[in-house]
């Protein structure tokens, strides 16, 4: 018998916050269930739409942290 | 959401030894995301980039002088210390600080810059501030969901813990939030395009 899911398990699919026996459970009732295939693939293509919003230090900046982790000896004597 | 072959526990191991391969790693690993949240507080990109730094400094000094707690995952702890110090500094710029977004500037994206031509970074860049724009317009408790979730790598029981609601009702907002999303994007037309969202 195929499990019932609700969007709120979709969700959780999607973040990895699902058990392996829900995730074979999910990604079978995906195959014959189109409702449930349409909500993930929506779902899942907004999430991947958050990613692109995300922003980038500069180059510099993150050296500018390495090279402070590299002389914490110097910071930490001073 | 992605999944590594070394998990930041391993790394933070590795750099208590001297490892600053590992610490260089980790940095670079989680650098958008914890940049993405304190950029969403102050709207500038050397001012974020300034707490971002901040924010690694204290980092370094907590894992260096082994203090650092292995109880609770990295990220979250890093964030809420990039997060506290942007609220930290709206306060003492007597501000009143709320999650916003950037207003629609043009600032490119330095890091993958020499990937594109000028034209398609300059299309991704627009689609991307309207996003936030749009993610702006969320209601609060959504918003907030959101941002934990999505940027901090908060789990939904986390999050449940941390604003005090049920789990239920923290994936309950989230799902509203990703719904109202599509919808936005939907009548504005922002089609997915694999090529604006290449992760």
């Amino acid at each position: 018998m195929i499990k019932t899911f609700t969007q709120n398990d979709l969700l959780r699919y999607i973040y990895q916050e699902t058990t392996k026996e829900e995730n074979t459970e999910l990604e079978t009732a995906v195959i014959f269930d189109d409702d449930l295939s349409n909500d993930l693939s929506e779902l899942k293509q907004t999430v991947l739409a958050l990613d692109g919003v995300e922003k980038s230090p500069s180059k510099f900046c993150i050296e500018k942290i390495l090279d402070y982790s590299k002389t914490y000896q110097a910071h930490a004597v001073n | 959401m992605r999944k590594y072959s070394v998990s930041d526990s391993e790394l933070i191991s590795l750099y208590k030894n001297g490892n600053e391969e590992a610490f260089a790693d980790l940095v670079n690993r989680h650098r958008n995301k914890i940049f993405t949240t304190v950029y969403m507080i102050v709207k500038d990109q050397y001012l974020a980039e300034d707490l971002l730094q901040e924010t690694y400094i204290k980092v370094v000094n907590t894992i260096k002088t082994g203090r650092y707690n292995e109880e609770g995952k990295f990220l979250p702890w890093v964030t809420r210390i990039a997060h506290n110090l942007a609220i930290d500094h709206f306060r003492k710029a007597k501000r009143y600080p709320t999650i916003v977004m950037e207003d629609g500037s043009n600032v490119f994206n330095s890091l993958d810059f020499s990937e594109d031509s000028i034209e398609s970074q300059k299309i991704k860049e627009d689609t991307h501030a309207l996003l936030r724009d749009l993610i702006k317009e969320l209601p609060d408790t959504q918003k907030e969901v959101l941002m934990m979730r999505h940027y901090m790598e908060m789990s939904f029981q986390e999050i449940a813990e941390a604003t005090g609601v049920s789990i239920n009702t923290a994936l309950g907002r989230m799902r509203y939030a990703l719904i109202n999303l599509k919808k936005k994007m939907t009548k504005l037309n922002i089609a997915y395009d694999k090529n604006l969202y290449p992760k």
